[in-house]
């Protein structure tokens, strides 16, 4: 397997971590050879069977979590664990394409679970209908190979941030608003952590956007899951692309550890107040 | 001195971008982009507190390296600097 060429950073995902409690038959069966067909020209059984052994965790199924998990599950990652908490809406429907009008009224979750295994029957999909908080997310995560970050607030951002750094494992990072976009690949130990990055919230609203903004973020982290799982190309390791759809423009900032980070470095952790010392997260939900 | 200024999301929104100023020498950092957000009431109140400090989510770069908020007041600009204001955007 080949290591990923990140400036500075040698990461790879070749010591997976998911639930040995749970048995994947990592052979591939005709079907799966014949469906993944076109990107084994690309990766072979090999990555095609990395990609079955991995287990990701999928916080959010809303505007990005929808991209992020149809996505991850047409590529035949092999188990995907989808959590939120809330009800479809009709205001959802404008960028939540996991989810359509007959949905209205159901959770989420559970429109997830239905469209995900209708579009890839032969991976697994779990989904769990609460909210992410300090009580649970450690357990939540369990031994997934990565976080997808598909949420809508930084509470439980940096929440997922804390786990990841504690587990060892990515944590792919995105946000939008409106037309702009945000996204990072977290390799804990190697690069800087969403707190070194991001170390105080924006103000809680409700931010306006279009669907293809988190169409376009999603797909940048599914694509990085998709690197970081097959050990390949380049991650956004310590670069954080920002992504403005008004000018169509691209570009990428780095960012370096904080030393005096209070999630990864030597700052002090109490003042983590809107993380693991949160009793309770408010409204760890996925608009 | 001419320094560029680009602003993004929603600082873009209420300042625009790529904002080519000319500056005397000594220029500090915070006085610069308060004179240049201040073309837009919205804008500087997105950026700066009632205080006139930064508000502490706002991130700064200078020439691609970050500088923390709290010591943008004595940081000085040179000629053909390029600094970035942005604000974590939070939706998913």
């Amino acid at each position: 397997m080949n290591t990923v060429k990140s400036p500075g950073v040698n990461c790879r995902a070749d010591t997976l971590v998911s639930d040995p409690g749970y048995q994947v038959n990592v052979m591939l069966s005709k079907r799966e050879r014949e469906r993944y067909k076109r990107q084994m020209m690309l990766f072979g059984d090999e990555g095609q069977e990395r990609l079955k052994k991995a287990n990701i965790f999928i916080a959010g199924a809303g505007g990005l979590g929808s991209p992020v998990s149809i996505y991850l599950a047409v590529a035949g990652v092999g188990t995907l664990t989808v959590v939120d908490k809330d009800v479809v809406e009709l205001t959802n429907l404008n960028r939540q394409i996991l989810h359509n009008d007959r949905d209205i009224g159901k959770k989420k979750v559970a429109s997830a679970e239905e469209k995900l295994r209708a579009i890839n029957p032969d991976i697994t999909v779990k989904v769990i209908d609460t909210t992410i908080d300090e009580s649970n997310a450690s357990r939540l995560v369990g031994r997934a190979d990565g976080i997808v970050d598909a949420m809508d607030n930084y509470p439980t951002r940096y929440l997922l941030n804390d786990i990841a750094l504690q587990k060892n494992i990515p944590l792919f990072h995105g946000a939008i608003r409106g037309f702009y976009g945000q996204a990072t690949t977290i390799i804990p130990g190697k690069t800087a952590c969403l707190r070194c990055i991001f170390p105080s919230a924006p103000p809680k609203e409700v931010f306006p956007v279009v669907g293809v903004t988190p169409g376009f973020i999603g797909m940048i982290q599914v694509n990085e899951v998709l690197k970081y799982l097959l050990g390949t190309g380049e991650l956004l390791a310590n670069r954080l692309l920002i992504w403005d759809g008004m000018t169509a423009h691209a570009e990428e900032i780095a960012v370096v550890r904080n030393p005096a980070c209070i999630s990864c470095g030597a700052g002090p952790a109490s003042k983590k107040t809107t993380a693991v010392n949160a009793k309770k997260i408010p409204k760890g939900k996925k608009k | 001195m001419t320094i560029r200024i680009r602003f993004f999301a929603r600082f873009r929104e209420l300042l625009g971008t790529d904002i080519v100023v000319a500056v005397p020498k000594n220029k500090g950092l915070s006085d610069l982009i308060k004179e240049v957000a201040s073309r837009n009431k919205e804008g500087y109140d997105a950026i700066f507190n009632e205080t006139g400090a930064f508000h502490e989510f706002v991130i700064l770069m200078q020439n691609g390296k970050r500088i923390e908020t709290a010591d943008a007041q004595k940081i000085r600009v040179a000629d053909g600097d390029e600094i970035a204001v942005f604000p974590p955007v939070a939706g998913g």
